[in-house]
């Protein structure tokens, strides 16, 4: 990963980071906003429970106390103080005089706390009104002398099951026997709809009637509320612990449907108190008659996250193209003296000792370009005295093999010259036929002289190739037809070729590649004075083809081997040490490369890869 | 045995002779036409044999002004000519032979030949084979049956013929002239009638009419005959009006649901021994009815005090003791007939009674119903024949020990055992039928059995008292 790519992540990272904090921590103080405003909705919604509650109690004791003072009631009251036991003339009273005040509930209950006439349940005449106390029934003159003052929550049974109720108590009294009269009104989705309940609030009752969880108990405006079954856990909280509870139902996968509810426990009187006053119902150490379930959405929440989420995404975004921008100028201003060291150290590896890099900076880059300009200077420097030492050494060696090769022709120059001069001089009747043989090793050695100046010649005069499509097998069966004779006659060594076939064209000349494979084909002769085999094998490569001369002579050391290529140096007897030189040479004008491989007492095999397409290698290289 | 309803039946004379008001000095007339108001809304003139009490009694009473019966039965259970003149039975009830009036006629002018009745019979019964011969016909039946003649007594057996539109077409004191369904049924006076011309020249039913809505136009005097609820006819009536309150020809009782929740005859047990009687009957009934724990009335077998209508409440709770608590915790549903105006509050007030003894039931007229609170007929004053319709309409296995095998007493309480065995039914009531008529209405002798006449045909000796009759009285 390059530093700018690295100086790129750590500045987009880093702008991810203070959007990730930043979005949390609103989020964090927007969802505790929410919560406290659902607190605040849900105190608000049961302060006004509460006020309503104490609102429709006023409404019923006063409907209630209209129930008293009425004709009929009083009426009653006064039969039941004359004697008058038939519970019968009553039976419907109580219905009528309900639906004249509109109460859901009615009940005339004599002195003995014995209903004599009940509107949500006509056929209980008789039976005792449960939510009157025993004892002091008959000298009461008021509610509250029977501890039934104000209104209050109560359980209602009637015939289909049992509901809840806001109650009052008025007293009719004639005579000497009073006449209670119980009102109330349902305590149900009616009540809940009289609730000015906030937006995104609704309000649900559960009313208690029940040991077990009943779920059609569980009312909102319109009846019996949906999916009451997921809110059973927080009613039964309420139940257990008659205290407030909260909790999120999810109605659906998607959260923004979720809603909060607080769970807020109802009471009725405490029956085992001289007091069944109620001033609220919503009290603790009282029996639980309902609970009241004060829901708020959460889809403003949600939404508001997601807004949050998509523009914390949104802002992220930006600020990586931001960073990206960034980073890229900084990088680039950052980097730009690397990368001008960087591509200088290429110049300078790929030869070009002349490379140096602006110092711009005074800085450690700075420095560090300047210790490269220096770097470079020393090394160019360096070369040239290389260079110069090499050319010295090269022009001695020259000179020692020139000395060398002109050495011995000309010793027996020398030798033949002074015989001459020696039979001359003492021997006159044998100059002539000294002189024969000293002009012929004359002449021998003359020949010699020239063959080496010729080659030394040739070498400084090799051509440039004179590239055609060529077919490499086409010269390496030409190769061996040139040495067909010598190898006949030198019958123990033997010949394999392995030419693949089709072979690609390569672009090549053929008389120059025809010269490279006949010094190699020498050269593996040579290397067989006591035969062999001699394995010449073509194959197709990627992008060119292959020819590999291999011979199973005494091989090559590796120090040999490094020195192979070398002008002048050969391992014969008598060579110039110029052949695998004109090779090499040969291959690298074509495009292509030779290497060696040897195993010492086994042979050695000469690998030559030529390029297909020359032009195109050619230009590469340039 | 039958003593208690005999001296009913006296007091029931009584009370109709009070009613009738025809002296001396205001003679019977032709002329005039009877108006009559029902509570049912019949689309058709026929009885559907699942019929309410209400349309019962209604199109019976009005049916039978068209057609007439073979043979009709007294308050007693006896036979009495009608059609039939004369009958005979062998010894083992298989085959009876009845000899029928001669002269008859349809009102369509067809002779009420025995051919004619033997077909309308056989249609009515497929399982007997009813043959005719030159004046009687003869009814074959397997198996026996004793009470064959209680059974054509009944409404159901009329010899009726029906023309192309479903009216009837009879031998009774009447033709249809004219039928509005549900809404109006004009009769006229038969003219050539083997009982002899009615009073009246016609009389008029309108149907769907409210008890309380009858009361009203009696009151007014837009009416002449109405039904009436028991305990309004034991009232004084004013203007002149008249009322007639039949022997508890209706049984009102629960009835357990073959899929019902309470299956253990304990529970019913402890339902039946939890229901107070008392004060249903007299306070929601007004005094009208008989606390009842048998399914047929007093007056009909003299055996029903046997069965105890007494509440015992400790009883109740010692059986539901034994009980695990999956039954104990169980809310039963008790539904009723809407229609019924009573109902309501009866089931409201046995609900009241169960919760006392720690059964929970609800009132509902929604969702399976265990308990059923019902009303049904007992159609006829032979006990067998009655022991039967009401356990056809309370849906309860008849099996052969809940068959009478005679007309004996000791036959008919074991098969009244049987089919109370196991607290499927619980007698609650026997409730009498009540009826009133107009200031105007002469020479009207209710019978006792819900019935519009007590002897002959119905209304056929009423007359109708014009204005000046009126104010010279």
């Amino acid at each position: 990963m390059s530093f700018r790519q690295k100086l790129l992540l750590l500045f987009a990272a880093t702008v991810l980071l203070c959007v990730a904090v930043m979005s949390a921590s609103v989020y964090s103080t927007i969802r505790r906003s929410f919560e406290q405003a659902d607190q605040v909705r849900a105190q608000a919604v049961a302060a006004q429970f509460q006020s309503e509650f104490q609102r429709r109690g006023s409404e019923v004791a006063r409907k209630v106390e209209s129930v008293a003072a009425s004709e009929a009631v009083q009426r009653i009251a006064l039969d039941m103080n004359r004697g008058a036991t038939d519970a019968g003339e009553y039976v419907g009273d109580a219905h009528t005089l309900a639906g004249q005040q509109q109460l859901d509930f009615l009940e005339l209950v004599d002195s003995r706390g014995v209903i004599l006439s009940s509107a949500q349940w006509q056929a209980k005449f008789g039976y005792p009104e449960a939510a009157l106390p025993e004892g002091r029934l008959s000298e009461a003159k008021t509610p509250a002398d029977v501890g039934m003052a104000g209104s209050f929550l109560k359980r209602e049974e009637l015939p289909n099951g049992a509901t809840l109720g806001l109650f009052a108590v008025r007293v009719a009294r004639v005579g000497e026997q009073p006449l209670y009269v119980i009102g109330g009104e349902r305590l149900d989705q009616g009540f809940l709809s009289t609730l000015d309940i906030p937006a995104g609030t609704r309000v649900l009752l559960y009313q208690n009637l029940a040991a077990e969880w009943n779920p059609r108990t569980l009312l909102d405006l319109n009846g019996p509320a949906a999916g009451a079954d997921k809110i059973a856990p927080l009613v039964a909280h309420a139940r257990d612990t008659l205290q407030e509870s909260q909790g999120v139902i999810n109605w659906t996968s998607d959260s923004a449907d979720a809603e909060v509810f607080h769970a807020i426990p109802l009471t009725g009187p405490n029956l085992n108190s001289a007091s069944l006053n109620s001033a609220t119902p919503i009290s603790p150490n009282r029996q639980l008659l309902g609970v009241l379930l004060v829901g708020s959405s959460r889809r403003p929440l949600i939404e508001l996250q997601r807004r949050i989420l998509s523009t914390a995404m949104l802002v992220g975004g930006m600020g990586i193209l931001a960073a990206v921008l960034a980073s890229l100028w900084f990088a680039a201003r950052v980097t730009r003296p690397v990368v001008s060291l960087a591509e200088a150290a290429r110049r300078v590896a790929a030869g070009d000792l002349g490379a140096k890099v602006d110092v711009e900076s005074s800085d450690e880059l700075g420095e560090l370009a300047a210790s490269f300009n220096r770097m470079t200077e020393d090394l160019a420097q360096q070369k040239d005295r290389t260079l110069q030492s090499e050319r010295v050494a090269a022009w001695r060696e020259l000179a020692r093999r020139l000395a060398h090769e002109l050495k011995n022709p000309l010793f027996p120059l020398q030798v033949t010259v002074e015989n001459l001069m020696r039979a001359k001089q003492k021997s006159p009747e044998m100059f002539e036929e000294v002189f024969h043989e000293g002009t012929a090793t004359l002449l021998a050695e003359i020949d010699n002289l020239k063959t080496i100046v010729g080659r030394f010649s040739e070498f400084s005069k090799m051509p440039q190739p004179q590239r055609r499509p060529t077919h490499v097998n086409d010269v390496v069966r030409s190769v061996l037809r040139v040495f067909q004779a010598q190898l006949q006659e030198k019958n123990h060594i033997a010949v394999r070729t392995e030419l693949a076939d089709p072979l690609p064209e390569i672009s090549a000349d053929s008389d120059l590649l025809h010269r490279a494979l006949q010094n190699l084909v020498l050269n593996a002769i040579d290397a067989m004075p006591q035969g062999g085999e001699l394995t010449i094998r073509t194959a197709a490569i990627a992008h060119g083809v292959e020819v590999s001369v291999a011979d199973t002579g005494s091989g090559l050391t590796p120090e040999e081997c490094e020195r192979l290529f070398t002008p002048y140096y050969t391992t014969k007897q008598h060579g110039t040490g110029l052949g695998l030189a004109i090779v090499q040479s040969v291959v690298s004008d074509h495009g292509g490369k030779i290497s060696v491989a040897s195993t010492p007492e086994k042979g050695t095999t000469f690998r030559i890869e030529l390029p297909c397409d020359f032009s195109a290698h050619s230009a590469s290289l340039r | 045995m039958r003593r208690i309803a005999y001296l009913f039946l006296a007091a029931i004379s009584l009370l109709g002779a009070s009613g009738s008001r025809a002296t001396a000095a205001t003679r019977p007339h032709y002329g005039g036409t009877l108006r009559v108001m029902m509570q049912s809304a019949p689309d058709a003139l026929t009885l559907p044999a699942n019929a309410t009490p209400a349309d019962y009694w209604d199109l019976a009473r009005t049916l039978s002004l068209v057609g007439d019966t073979l043979v009709s039965l007294d308050a007693q259970g006896r036979p009495q000519p009608t059609l039939a003149v004369a009958w005979q039975s062998d010894p083992s009830t298989r085959r009876w032979q009845l000899t029928l009036r001669r002269g008859v006629k349809f009102h369509d002018g067809s002779a009420a030949s025995p051919a004619a009745v033997a077909q309308i019979l056989g249609a009515l019964h497929p399982a007997w084979n009813v043959r005719a011969s030159a004046d009687a016909i003869s009814i074959e039946t397997e198996p026996a049956t004793p009470s064959l003649l209680a059974e054509l007594a009944l409404p159901r057996n009329l010899i009726l013929k029906r023309n192309t539109n479903g009216i009837p077409i009879g031998t009774g004191l009447f033709l249809v002239a004219d039928w509005q369904p549900a809404k109006l049924l004009k009769l006229a006076a038969n003219e050539d009638s083997w009982e002899g011309r009615p009073f009246v020249d016609a009389v008029e039913i309108e149907f769907g009419k409210s008890l309380h809505d009858q009361a009203i136009a009696l009151e007014l005097d837009k009416t002449d005959l109405i039904e009436a609820a028991p305990q309004a006819a034991t009232a004084p009536q004013g203007h002149g009006a008249s009322s007639s309150l039949s022997l508890p020809v209706e049984l009102l009782a629960l009835v357990f649901s073959t899929n019902s929740k309470a299956q253990d005859p304990r529970v019913r047990e402890a339902l039946a021994l939890a229901i107070d009687r008392k004060p249903i009957q007299s306070v929601l009934l007004k005094g009208a009815g008989e606390p009842a724990a048998s399914i047929l009335p007093n007056w009909m077998t003299g055996y029903s005090a046997v069965f105890s209508a007494q509440a015992n409440l400790p009883r109740a709770r010692v059986l539901l003791a034994d009980l695990r608590q999956p039954a104990l915790n169980t809310s039963y549903r008790l539904s009723y007939d809407p229609r019924d105006p009573q109902a309501q509050l009866i089931a409201e007030r046995i609900a009241l009674n169960a919760r006392e003894v720690g059964i929970a039931v609800q009132v509902s007229l929604s969702g399976a119903e265990d308990i059923r609170l019902m009303r049904v007929v007992l159609p006829s004053p032979d006990p067998a024949t009655s022991l039967g319709e009401a356990a056809r309409q309370l849906g309860l296995p008849q099996s052969e020990s809940s068959t009478p095998r005679s007309n004996s007493v000791d036959d008919l309480y074991q098969a009244e055992r049987g089919l109370l065995a196991g607290y499927a039914v619980i007698p609650l009531f026997h409730l009498p039928v009540a009826s009133a008529a107009g200031a105007r209405v002469r020479g009207w002798t209710p019978g006792p059995l819900a019935t519009w006449s007590d002897a002959g045909s119905p209304l056929s000796g009423i007359w109708l008292e014009t204005r000046a009759e009126a104010g010279t009285r």
